[in-house]
């Protein structure tokens, strides 16, 4: 079996007082052994309501997976009681949130809260624990690991966090690791340095990685393929490669080319108009034919189906369809060796 | 370009904001920083968080006081003592706009009269007929319509807050404004949609600005000059271009080399600089050249002596031995 994680047909809904938010509708995915998967989007597009239905980390009370089946190694992680999946979180999956401070206890040494899943999951004792949670800060490059299991959160800096935070997450070597916007609260020098211990790790472990971000830039560097949601949809798929030099929806082409590139001559950037669509009443077609400006009368109508463009390579935009006009990307999508 | 014709419209000269923070500690956010800006230009300023960023902006509109230093506007001190009239003056004329379009607009105010009150506060309005007009007429400039003039800041995205908080500051027909992070807050496509109408403005009002930021590639976009921040120092500052493609300062060096480009093959032959360790604490920063800690190419002498601001090429400055010919010179005769 080559996925690890397959989602099909993921629904999740939010019920407030202002009604059903279909937050996430109809997403499918899927993860190789060892690979790493971005998924990029617009704030609010579903991002990480998708990656916490995979934790099953979403609020009980007011969410829902209303349909679709998540599979974790052929089981059906929806299906599972809260005990068994208590095991599967923190050792077979981990994930690691945007703000390191939120997902560290303050009261708690570094060194403790390491060793806490690490006995948790894995039946250590309390001297193996130790060792294996100094190595990991090793691993994560902490200096002088030995004394620095004894000190609190407060007393690193915010990148050295996000390294403590990487090495829970690995602490008991996870087949997949889940990163919601790992370095947007760091600067990009320390950024730089955990994205170069993230490759790093995924060589020397065989993680495989969902990466969420809103930075193109991160996913060039890290990721070997790429989802791009709007609107609670993923609206193109594909390798990395496919995606930035021969991106296929609309919406791609709008975000690769609002981006000012650092090596082109100053032209206007291309802004998307408008705003995302409102998921407490999604409209019933594209969710992107707001916006787009190819949209035609059937965009608005129906939902376009996934078409094809190679094997890995996979768009949900009536563009594609035979009947459609051919359009080409405009040139600021175009990124640099783009053929 | 010819730098000499240009007219300055901002001098700012050795200017120093340092904070108490608890016993006997001095936090020098800003510390001996020189700068001009000319009439009609945008300057970025970049550097990481906590390098004094927005603490020079806010001190030079006067938002904090200064420790030492000079500001000139039109040649006329601008942290000198004033009369009402000369502040108030000067008020108008330099503007902010701030990073957080959620927290910068008063929840309890309408679109209108959080646009009109600068119109009020300067009596820039004869009548209420007047006032209106002139709000309708911010709001189109900003790509908002009459409308939205009596709605509220929460039924807004983040993007058209930003175009409410630009119209706010436009409001009062300024010459200078001070964006502090204006587009940090925003999705790239509505970032796109913020910069396109601050350089759409620029051009049709012939403003200036000083364009603070941690997006290298969207400074690089917006700004004619860039001046790169480090623990409270200016460490370079040059056209952008030139900034971009010969970056002397090696902490500016690391810095564009870490900036991930949206480009996979770019991305994978790439040759990064990974700077070792942290960023130190602007209580305490290193002696000499605060970046030595952290440097590939520190030697002894920048532990015991603060680096010259030298201009290294034309209308190129630097703050870095490597560049100080004299020192070289002195060195190489040792
Ligand atoms: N607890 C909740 N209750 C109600 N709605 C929610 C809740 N959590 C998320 N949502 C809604 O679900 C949608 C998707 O949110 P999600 O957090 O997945 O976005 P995202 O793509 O991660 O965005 P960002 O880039 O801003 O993190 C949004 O419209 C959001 O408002
Ligand atoms: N009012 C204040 N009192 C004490 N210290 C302050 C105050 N304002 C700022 N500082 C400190 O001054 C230094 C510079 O802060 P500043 O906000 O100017 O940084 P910045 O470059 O704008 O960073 P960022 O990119 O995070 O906005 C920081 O160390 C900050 O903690
Ligand atoms: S389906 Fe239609 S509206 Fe949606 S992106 Fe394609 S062309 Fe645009
Ligand atoms: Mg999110
Ligand atoms: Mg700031």
């Amino acid at each position: 079996m080559k996925n690890i994680l397959e989602l099909n047909n993921v629904n999740v809904s939010f019920h407030t007082f202002a009604g059903e938010v279909k937050a996430v509708r109809g997403v499918n995915l899927h993860l190789e052994k060892g690979e790493s998967l971005a998924i990029v989007g617009e704030s609010g597009s579903g991002k990480s309501v998708t990656s916490k239905s995979i934790m099953r980390l979403l609020p009980e009370k007011t969410s829902e997976i209303k349909e679709g089946e998540i599979l974790f190694e052929g089981r059906d992680l929806t299906k599972l009681s809260n005990r068994e999946m208590e095991k599967i979180r923190g050792s077979e999956i981990s994930m690691i949130f945007q703000d390191p401070m939120t997902s560290l206890n303050p009261t708690m040494t570094v060194g403790k809260q390491i060793m806490e899943g690490l006995r948790k999951h894995q039946n250590l004792s309390k001297n193996e624990a130790k060792e294996r949670a100094i190595n990991l800060l090793k691993l994560v490059g902490i200096p002088n690991p030995e004394l620095r299991i004894n000190e609190y959160p407060h007393q690193f800096s915010g990148g050295m966090r996000q390294r403590v935070v990487i090495a829970i997450a690995l602490a008991c070597n996870p087949k997949v690791l889940i990163a919601d916007e790992p370095t947007t609260a760091l600067d990009v020098t320390i950024q730089a340095q955990i994205l170069d211990l993230m490759r790093d790790l995924q060589q020397k472990t065989g993680t495989a990685i969902i990466l969420i971000t809103h930075d193109l830039g991160v996913v060039a560097n890290l990721s070997q393929r790429v989802a791009v949601m709007y609107g609670g949809t993923i609206v193109e798929t594909g390798t990395t490669d496919e995606v930035f030099y021969n991106p296929k929806h609309p919406y791609t082409w709008g975000l690769l080319s609002s981006m000012p590139k650092l090596n082109s001559a100053d032209k206007e950037l291309m802004a998307i108009p408008g705003t995302p669509p409102n998921l407490l009443n999604p409209p019933k077609g594209c969710p992107f034919a707001a916006r787009c400006p190819y949209a035609m009368q059937v965009c608005v109508d129906n939902m376009p189906d996934v078409t094809d463009v190679t094997s890995t390579h996979k768009t949900a935009c009536w563009l594609l369809d035979e009947r459609a006009p051919q359009v080409e990307p405009p040139e600021a999508a175009l990124v640099g060796g783009a053929r | 370009m010819a730098v000499v014709e240009r007219e300055k419209l901002l001098e700012v000269k050795n200017l120093k904001k340092h904070f108490n923070v608890g016993k006997n500690a001095v936090l020098k956010a800003v510390d001996n920083v020189s700068f001009d800006i000319y009439k009609g230009e945008t300057l970025g300023l970049v550097g990481e968080s906590g390098c004094g960023k927005s603490t020079t902006g806010r001190t030079i509109i006067r938002l904090y006081e200064a420790t030492g230093g000079n500001v000139t506007f039109e040649g006329k001190d601008v942290h000198g003592k004033k009369s009402r009239k000369d502040l108030k003056s000067f008020n108008r004329r330099m503007q902010m706009i701030f990073q957080d379009p959620y927290a910068s607009l008063n929840p309890r105010m309408t679109i209108k009269d959080i646009i009109a009150e600068g119109i009020d506060i300067h009596g820039l309005a004869k009548n209420d007929k007047e006032r209106m007009e002139r709000v309708y007429e911010l709001l189109e400039t900003v790509g908002l319509n009459r409308a939205h003039a009596s709605r509220y800041p929460h039924e807004f995205s983040g993007g058209q807050r930003q175009r409410i908080g630009i119209a706010r500051a436009l409001a009062v027909d300024p010459d200078f404004i001070i964006a502090d992070e204006p587009i940090s807050a925003l999705d790239v496509s509505i970032q796109a949609q913020v910069v396109n109408l601050m350089m759409k403005l620029q051009k049709e009002r012939g403003l200036t600005y000083l364009f603070i930021a941690h997006d290298l590639s969207m400074v690089k976009h917006i700004s004619d000059r860039v001046g790169v921040m480090y623990l409270g120092n200016i460490v370079e500052l040059a056209e952008s271009d030139e900034l971009y493609e010969e970056p002397l300062h090696p902490y500016t060096q690391a810095l564009l080399s870490a900036i991930p480009v949206p480009d996979p093959e770019v991305e994978r032959s790439r040759e990064r600089i990974i700077l070792e360790g942290d960023l130190p604490s602007p209580i305490s920063p290193p002696s000499g050249c605060r970046f030595r800690t952290r440097c590939p190419h520190a030697m002894d002498v920048c532990a015991s002596k603060e680096p010259k601001w030298l201009e290294a090429r034309e209308g190129h400055w630097v703050a870095c031995h490597l560049y100080d010919n004299e020192l070289n010179t002195e060195n190489k005769q040792q």
